[in-house]
């Protein structure tokens, strides 16, 4: 007997029906909320709540342990005269943008390799991982003795390799500093681009590469023409996303230079977090964390316009 | 499970059982004590498995030690006061009690029986833990920074004696530095042993941060503009660049791998090298900070115990630092320390503990001469901010690496006029 589908439509409400529990679980609005509110309120409890709260506190002089004043933009007002905080800024913005560049640049380098095929690949993309699944803490211990001046690897490689007479001071030069922590970065990051760029690449159906060929296109042009256009979507979500990481980046500076010396290598969240946490000035530090807040919006609203007309 | 119903039914059912114990039991009676961790291993042991349990069984009362990492206290502290959730019973160091004043419940009581029954209190102890005539803290020892070096290295260049002032200690760094033996001095952002040399220095050369009513800002004077000359001098002839970008950890290794001949420091180098590098440790000793044209002085690193305000049962909090500060247990819980920590008690100005190792004496003897960092201010909020901004270790070492004397002190008036909202 054929089916019709009236036969499987679910049956409409009787007027006067009671409402029974497992009526109600199998509505698809009631379930599908059901399933959404744990997640929402979640959401809510431990992203919105900090967040606005981190708005009401940047509003106020708040010092731990008293009530808070409002003082309104007070707070961002002497931010702006502080040139501690425009160093800050500098640092940060320096931070952001050379290790996103390494990153990206080194990122697809090591996607396009492994798309390869070659003996042992499986072993390098789990080797390749290391950086990124290591928690931060414990690699950048590891950095700590690789950058000291007095046990330093690299330091010892130099002098002994008749580079240099003696070794250079790494975390101590403010200079050196700041690049040792893009070089840090980039070497923790680096796999998250590749990992993503390569489950990007493995999506290009080789028909369309096999076309380009035919047509005469070199190796340069093929990757111009069908491998970067296909993956552009997903090579500005990933930017995205490790822009943010790095905008926040916090362990890595803190537990290496701790924003020293002299300021250097100071980004917003660790600077928030001294004024905030170690100087008690609940308000202030706020107010720091949120300077990062119109660059973001700025960011991710420029590359969520760009996605979607593409 | 065959439908959404049995699937809801049944993580509802699972959520419930989960947080069924927690309504069902009445909570055990106990108490909580944080701390950061401690250098020495004994000292923190011999709370848990000794003072603890034997408070138990004497009361019936748990008490639970959670220790933090080492620099991580003072986050812990403004959660917890914050939050107004966690331990009741808060270890404090350095000016806390000021900065979480209106979170701490008055121990006056119990700070006056101590004081009575252990000889008295030290003068200088009031500045760290008296807040508005409130006891607000129970100090039971205080972290020294003092100058740690290696006595062969300083007896080949002729000196044999831990030099008395600034100028001979750069003329004996001079000579160390040319033998292959450098100084180093923090001079980055760790959490202390910048700052126990720096604040010293301005102060011994008779230069203030900010005057006694909190409002004044005095950086910008000719003693600052003498102890920042003398600083990089110090520095650049006596060094290592590296200096400058170092925390905490760095002079404890660099000094336990033979690459500096002197330092400012705990006394945890002495007792590392003791335990680990005993070669070493019979070839370190400690001095005195040296003195400048004003005077000698030291950095407080007041230890304490303090009753958050939320602490539901503050009596039972109470007797227990009654207790804990009993000459019984205080006594013994000092000797396990190994003389870390230096007692502002009268009474124990001459504790066997002091005896272990002539050594440790000059930690006693810095007790007289230290201050608070902001000192001759006010011990409140706004030098916790000075302190977190850096802004004296920073005046120092900008000009280390070569910024003038005069911008750098400038740099500095500007930012704790800021803070002290100054004109």
């Amino acid at each position: 007997m054929a089916v019709g589908p009236a036969s499987i439509a679910r049956p409409a409400p009787v007027a006067g029906r009671p409402i029974t529990l497992r009526g109600l679980l199998e509505r698809e609005g009631v379930f599908s909320w059901i399933m959404l509110t744990p997640g929402v309120l979640f959401l809510l409890a431990f992203v919105a709540y900090p967040f606005f709260y981190g708005i009401f506190l940047s509003l106020e002089e708040h010092p731990v342990a008293r009530a808070g004043r409002f003082v309104g933009f007070a707070n961002f007002v002497i931010l702006a005269h502080d040139g501690v905080f425009w160093q800050v800024t500098r640092n940060t913005f320096m931070y952001v943008a050379v290790t996103t560049v390494f990153k990206l640049l080194g990122g697809f380098a090591m996607a396009l390799v492994m798309n390869q095929s070659f003996r042992g690949r499986n072993l390098t993309r789990a080797f390749l991982l290391l950086p990124f699944i290591v928690p931060t803490a414990l690699s950048t211990v590891a950095w700590m003795w690789i950058l000291d001046p007095t046990f330093s690897i690299v330091n010892w490689l130099l002098v002994h390799g008749g580079v240099i007479t003696s070794g250079y001071s790494w975390l101590g030069n403010a200079s050196l500093a700041m690049w040792s922590l893009i070089v840090v970065n980039t070497w923790r990051g680096m796999p998250f681009y590749g990992i993503t760029l390569l489950a990007g690449l493995q999506t290009i159906s080789p028909d369309l590469y096999e076309a380009a060929a035919i047509d005469g296109a070199t190796t340069t042009q093929r990757f111009l023409y069908v491998t970067l256009p296909v993956i552009k979507p997903v090579l500005i979500i990933v930017t995205m996303f490790s822009v943010i990481f790095t905008f926040g980046d916090f362990q890595l500076i803190y537990a290496l230079t701790h924003g020293g010396p002299a300021n250097a290598t100071h980004v917003f969240s660790t600077w928030a977090f001294d004024i905030g946490m170690s100087g008690g000035q609940l308000g202030m530090g706020a107010a720091v964390a949120l300077a990062i807040l119109p660059a973001l919006v700025v960011l991710i609203v420029g590359l969520t316009i760009y996605l979607r007309r593409e | 499970m065959t439908s959404r119903r049995d699937f809801v039914t049944v993580t509802l059912a699972a959520v419930g059982g989960a947080l069924a114990p927690r309504w069902a039991g009445a909570a055990p009676k106990a108490m909580s004590v944080v701390h950061e961790s401690s250098f020495i291993k004994a000292f923190d042991d011999f709370f848990v498995q000794k003072l603890a349990p034997e408070y138990e069984k004497l009361t019936g009362i748990k008490i639970n030690y959670e220790p933090v990492s080492v620099g991580s206290m003072l986050t812990r502290l403004t959660t917890i006061v914050e939050t107004k959730a966690g331990p009741e019973i808060v270890a404090t160091g350095v000016n806390w009690p000021y900065l979480f004043d209106a979170g701490l419940v008055d121990v006056t009581d119990v700070a006056n029986e101590v004081g009575k029954k252990l000889g008295g209190w030290h003068d200088n102890i009031y500045d760290a833990v008296v807040v508005n005539r409130k006891w607000k803290a129970i100090p039971w020892g205080n972290i020294g920074q003092l100058e740690v070096y290696r006595t062969d290295w300083f007896k080949e260049v002729g000196v044999n004696k831990f030099p008395d002032t600034w100028e001979d200690l750069l003329a004996a760094g001079r000579l160390l530095k040319k033998k292959g033996h450098p100084f180093g001095f923090e001079l980055g952002h760790g959490f202390g042993d910048n700052h126990g040399w720096l604040y010293p220095l301005l102060w011994s050369y008779g230069g203030r941060e900010v005057d006694k009513d909190g409002k004044t800002v005095l950086i910008d004077s000719s003693e600052t503009a003498k102890a920042v000359d003398f600083c990089r001098k110090f520095y650049q002839e006596t060094m290592l660049e590296d200096v400058l970008g170092w925390t905490d950890v760095n002079n404890n290794r660099a000094f336990l791998a033979e690459q500096i001949s002197c330092t400012n420091n705990a006394m945890s180098i002495l007792i590392v090298a003791k335990r680990d590098f005993p070669e070493i440790g019979k070839v370190t000793d400690h001095g005195l900070n040296p003195q400048g044209p004003k005077g000698r002085f030291h950095l407080f690193n007041v230890q304490s115990h303090a009753i958050a305000a939320h602490a539901p049962d503050q009596a039972a909090a109470k007797a227990f630092l009654r207790w804990l500060y009993d000459d019984k247990q205080l006594s013994a819980w000092l000797v396990a320390g190994d003389a870390y920590y230096a007692p502002f008690l009268h009474g124990y100005d001459n504790h066997p503990m002091w005896n272990a190792d002539p050594r440790y004496l000059p930690y006693k003897d810095c007790l007289r001469t230290s201050r608070l960092h902001a000192w001759p201010g006010p011990a409140g909020h706004q030098a916790s901010e000075s302190v977190a901004k850096y802004v004296l270790v920073d005046m120092f070492a900008k000009a280390c690496r070569g910024d003038s004397t005069k911008d750098v002190i400038a740099t500095a008036a500007a930012q704790l006029k800021q803070i002290y909202k100054a004109k």
